[in-house]
């Protein structure tokens, strides 16, 4: 009952994160390089009219030039990067909303004192928001393949079900982390902009070149979906932090904290 | 069955310095109909909230059907039912999604009663529930507590926003609830509408109940006061003296003997109405509060 609550609140916030998954994956597959230098004279943004978007997906998915894309795979980690933030960016309008708005809406009260349970509660909020998150990625990476193949590239399954597998954790920790703020904090935009500036925060020490290693985008580097696009990664050693990065158990982990903070302060959270 | 269903012994409350509950100790026979009645701020909703296992106490023992709910608040919500103070029920959906929502989390409901409330209360059950009054919030919420069929109900002031018909109308349906067996716990500021409802009234004051018979001499006080409204012109005759004057001119005086005798003593023509003898619950507070004060006297 939750659940279903929890989904018919946020099913269009999850439609609209598909869509601009996809239209961010639709150019930066079938457009590379135009798209850089075209975005640089405002030609791309200025001709964005509906009629010559469908004509310039048309013509990308009808050629087999391979001027047209630029190596897929390449092309494909700058989808993941920006997939990353715009996965972010979901986890968190998603997040938000998972109890502070019932805080804002007065439900808060109403909801906790229905025969249930804290732990029920939370579950049943955080797996449809869950679910909103990483099945769009997997949705729009399996499309990623099609549009690859379009163009006479050619994308593994495998890969890219690891690559994207790492992308979910990284979003997924992030809607965890928007979960825990949500409990702890009574109004939603006092919850974005709290896990926003953290993600700023976070951003912006890893544009500054020394402190890099040490943040969070670190773990959704170049280096680390490079070789598992290029099949250089064994599933393994993704979640092997002690011979290796194992970056995804790290991710992994900051999920499991942040659902256990989150749990533990709902279980202590008073009306 | 006259055992216990209730039963509170030293609870006190705190939320950082301020303390909400001080001491208060209760004991709620099964099928009782309990008033609670105090100002606002004075702890009703904490304690209802202590009882319901919304907020943890801070000292004291508490036992609700046999449960501490401090620990074992789930089974206690498996029976009971509340109503929170602040009407919660969800803007977007519509009045019959959220009647859904609220009465699926308990097995058993009351069908007659269901029957009875969505008669009086004519709620649009297919529009948005944000399209509604607060008046329709507040059935809406009312239907969501009483349907279920529970041990206890927890009802924080169940007549807000509802005109005079409809809360007459609940007075009705939560006799129907007594008489059927329930216990209910009902906080409300109207105090002459709880009086002839409830089995019994307790006041709440600053955290802690008023005794009995500290109850019994403010409103014995409150007889000696009679309110009145004189003729234009008039002045207040001897033998009373001005406590207040309220923003229509009504006069509140302590008469130096009986309220009754001094005002037939009153010449025609002086006074214009009176009121003796009908305690309103603004000045019962004012009343119990002015005895807290320092130098104030019961």
């Amino acid at each position: 009952m939750i659940a279903s609550k929890t989904w018919r609140e946020i099913r269009w916030i999850a439609l609209a994160y598909l869509l601009i998954l996809e239209l961010l994956c639709i150019p930066v597959l079938l457009w590379w390089p135009d798209l850089y230098p075209e975005l640089q004279r405002s030609t791309l943004l200025r001709n964005l009219n509906l009629g010559e978007f469908a004509r310039r997906i048309g013509q990308g998915i009808t050629s087999d030039d391979q001027d047209i894309a630029y190596s897929s795979w390449v092309a494909l980690m700058l989808f993941l990067r920006s997939g990353n933030l715009v996965g972010i960016a979901a986890a968190v309008l998603l997040g938000t909303g998972v109890f502070a708005r019932e805080r804002e809406n007065q439900t808060f009260e109403f909801l906790l004192s229905r025969p249930v349970s804290r732990g029920r509660i939370l579950w049943h909020k955080v797996w449809p928001a869950a679910l909103c998150v990483v099945v769009p990625l997997f949705l729009v990476n399996a499309s990623a393949m099609y549009w690859s193949h379009v163009i006479g590239e050619r994308l593994s399954p495998r890969e890219m079900f690891l690559a994207t597998t790492h992308a979910s954790a990284f979003a997924l920790a992030f809607l965890l982390l928007t979960t825990w703020v949500s409990v702890l904090l009574r109004v939603q935009a006092h919850v974005a902009a709290v896990v926003g500036a953290f993600a700023v925060l976070q951003l912006g020490l890893y544009l500054t070149q020394r402190i890099r290693p040490y943040t969070l985008f670190r773990l959704v580097d170049f280096d680390w979906y490079g070789p598992i696009l290029a099949g250089n990664t064994r599933a393994w050693q993704m979640f092997d932090p002690i011979h290796g990065p194992g970056y995804t158990t790290w991710l992994l982990a900051g999920c499991v904290l942040c659902y256990g903070l989150a749990w533990r302060a709902l279980n202590r959270a008073e009306p | 069955m006259t055992d216990a269903i209730i039963s509170v012994s030293g609870l006190a409350k705190s939320f950082g310095d301020r303390a909400a509950l001080r001491d208060v100790s209760l004991t709620v026979p099964r099928g009782e109909l309990l008033g609670l009645v105090g100002p606002n701020g004075a702890g009703k909703s904490t304690l209802l909230r202590t009882l319901i296992g919304l907020v943890r106490r801070t000292r004291g023992r508490v036992d609700v059907m046999g449960h501490d709910p401090a620990t074992q608040s789930l089974a206690i919500r498996h029976r009971a039912c509340y109503l929170p103070g602040e009407t919660g029920v969800y803007h977007q959906m519509t009045g019959q999604q959220f009647l859904d929502f609220a009465l699926g989390f308990y097995p058993r409901h009351w069908q007659e009663l269901r029957a009875r409330l969505q008669a009086a209360f004519e709620l649009p059950l297919q529009r948005k529930v944000r399209t509604y009054s607060a008046g329709m919030k507040q059935k809406l919420a009312i239907m969501a507590t009483l349907i279920p069929d529970v041990e206890l109900y927890l009802l924080d002031e169940p007549d807000r926003a509802l005109d005079a018909s409809m809360r007459f109308f609940l007075r009705d349906v939560l006799l129907v609830c007594k008489n059927a067996g329930k216990t209910i716990v009902l906080s409300s500021h109207h105090l002459s509408e709880v009086e002839t409802l409830a089995d019994r009234l307790v006041f709440l004051l600053d955290g802690a109940f008023v005794p009995p018979e500290r109850l019994a001499a403010a409103r014995a006080s409150l007889r000696r006061r009679p309110r009145v409204r004189l003729r234009a012109g008039a002045s207040l005759p001897p033998g009373a003296r001005e406590l207040l004057r309220e923003p229509d001119g009504t006069l509140v005086v302590s008469t130096d003997g009986d309220p009754m005798q001094w005002l037939r003593s009153v010449p025609d023509g002086v006074v214009e109405s009176a009121e003796v003898g009908i305690p309103r619950l603004e000045d019962l507070y004012a009343v119990l509060l002015h005895d807290t004060a320092p130098g104030g006297s019961a």
